[in-house]
């Protein structure tokens, strides 16, 4: 059962299309468990279809809908082109979501070990403000205590992890602020795959944040 | 600052939308000019002030979108069901689409990659409403909107028509974070958009949906 939602505010801007491409994706990927959440973003439709109904008009070009005429006639053979999705090798990257594919080379996930027990394989999909990846902790792994130093949101994809605060299981949906100090730790029957978006730092480090790894280990 | 969305406006009548509905059905089935033409002419100006007020372009580069949005309609007619939802929310995910891609052509974040379209996927929902709850659910809203206060209609009119995030709605308004998020919470609340569980704060642990 899911316990961690998104908040309604930030399913609204979801709805509303002004969130960044990374911390959209972690919605979506949340929407794929939750029939909750989905009934929710499908209300913020209506929402802002109403919002639509009442705009105030601005009339267009009397030519317009001749030249959408135009348009379409044009291009009758082109169907909607459907996303195809990239034959994929790697059992992971097979499990993600199907547009999430189309930024893995190959179809494969790059690891890394970035401890003993946790693996991370970044996504690249072309945004600055957030880096999203792939973590994968072994069973019964311990993620080392950490700092994050940017909100980070996290989605389980399978498996199931625990920390001071509770146990989360696939679909939850986590947002970890800034300065929040946790411990992880996959449960021991199974390993642990989350999806993971974490705010770039840009305000505390600047340049140096390129320096950093992906999490940013605290000393202690 | 103005209000972008005028709710002095009268209602459109519910069977007016209703007609939109079947309008735009018989455009996916049979490719139908003069359905899609009277759903155009319609929705074309409310399309183009909803652009406009996101974009701040000039009239001609929003008419693009317009065209741009239309040109999708007409294509993806065919995957348009009124038991999933109206004509005009169909349309709204359309048009906020095409400013999503419209917006990061011009910050050069890999356009041709991935489009809002391949992200907000369009998941069916397990039971679709009969087109008389949804009629029902869509007159609620549409009154409650006009009744919430004004600063919380200011709060989901830019976000929703101006493309600002809850953190630049915040900056725009020179109020704190907290004070924006909780107005849309009210808001949605007021219209019964929000299910308890997205409401609740996070780590309550409380909610159990699904
Ligand atoms: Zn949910």
């Amino acid at each position: 059962m899911i316990k961690n939602h998104p908040d309604a505010d930030l399913l609204a801007e979801y709805t509303a299309g002004v969130m960044a491409l990374a911390p959209t994706i972690s919605v979506t990927t949340h929407l794929q468990f939750c029939n909750s959440c989905k009934s929710t973003v499908k209300a913020l439709e209506e929402l802002g279809g109403e919002m639509l109904e009442q705009a105030d008009a601005v009339p267009v070009s009397d030519d317009l809908l001749e030249q959408i005429f135009a348009c379409v006639e044009e291009d009758e053979t082109s169907e909607d082109s459907l996303l195809t999705r990239p034959t994929t090798i790697d059992e992971v990257a097979s499990s993600i979501p199907a547009y999430l594919q189309k930024f893995l080379p190959e179809g494969k996930l790059h690891w890394k070990f970035l401890s003993p027990s946790v693996k991370v394989a970044p996504i690249s999909v072309g945004e600055t403000v957030h880096e999203l990846a792939l973590h994968k902790i072994k069973v019964g792994g311990k993620v080392p205590e950490h700092n994050h130093l940017g909100k980070e949101i996290t989605v389980v994809l399978k498996g199931s992890f625990s920390d001071e605060d509770g146990v989360y299981q696939r679909g939850d949906f986590m947002v970890r602020e800034a300065g929040e100090i946790h411990q992880p730790i996959a449960a021991t029957h199974e390993e642990c795959i989350c999806l993971s978006v974490l705010a770039a730092p840009f305000k505390l480090t600047g340049l140096k944040r390129w320096l950093n790894p992906f999490l940013s280990f605290s000393p202690s | 600052m103005k209000i972008s969305f005028d709710s002095r406006k009268p209602a459109t009548l519910m069977n007016e939308r209703l007609e939109w509905d079947s309008y735009l059905e018989k455009v996916g089935l049979y490719k139908d000019k003069a359905a899609f033409a009277a759903v155009f002419k319609h929705f074309s100006p409310l399309l183009k002030s909803f652009l406009m007020k996101s974009g701040g372009q000039d009239s001609a580069s929003v008419e693009e979108l317009v065209q741009e949005t239309w040109i999708k309609v007409w294509r993806k007619a065919p995957h348009f069901s009124s038991k999933q939802g109206s004509a005009s929310t169909w349309i709204y995910t359309i048009a906020r689409n095409t400013r999503i891609d419209a917006i990061r052509t011009q910050v050069r974040q890999n356009p041709d990659r991935l489009n809002a379209e391949d992200i907000y996927a369009d998941y069916p929902t397990e039971a679709p409403h009969t087109s008389l709850v949804q009629l029902r659910n869509k007159r609620f809203v549409s009154e409650e909107l006009r009744k919430l206060p004004a600063e919380q209609a200011e709060v989901l009119a830019l976000m929703y028509f101006r493309g600002k995030s809850g953190q630049q709605v915040a900056d725009t308004l020179n109020l704190p974070l907290g004070t924006v998020k909780s107005r849309i919470r009210l808001a949605l609340a007021k219209m019964k958009l929000a299910l308890p569980g997205s409401i609740a704060e996070r780590q309550t642990g409380a909610t159990e949906n699904d």
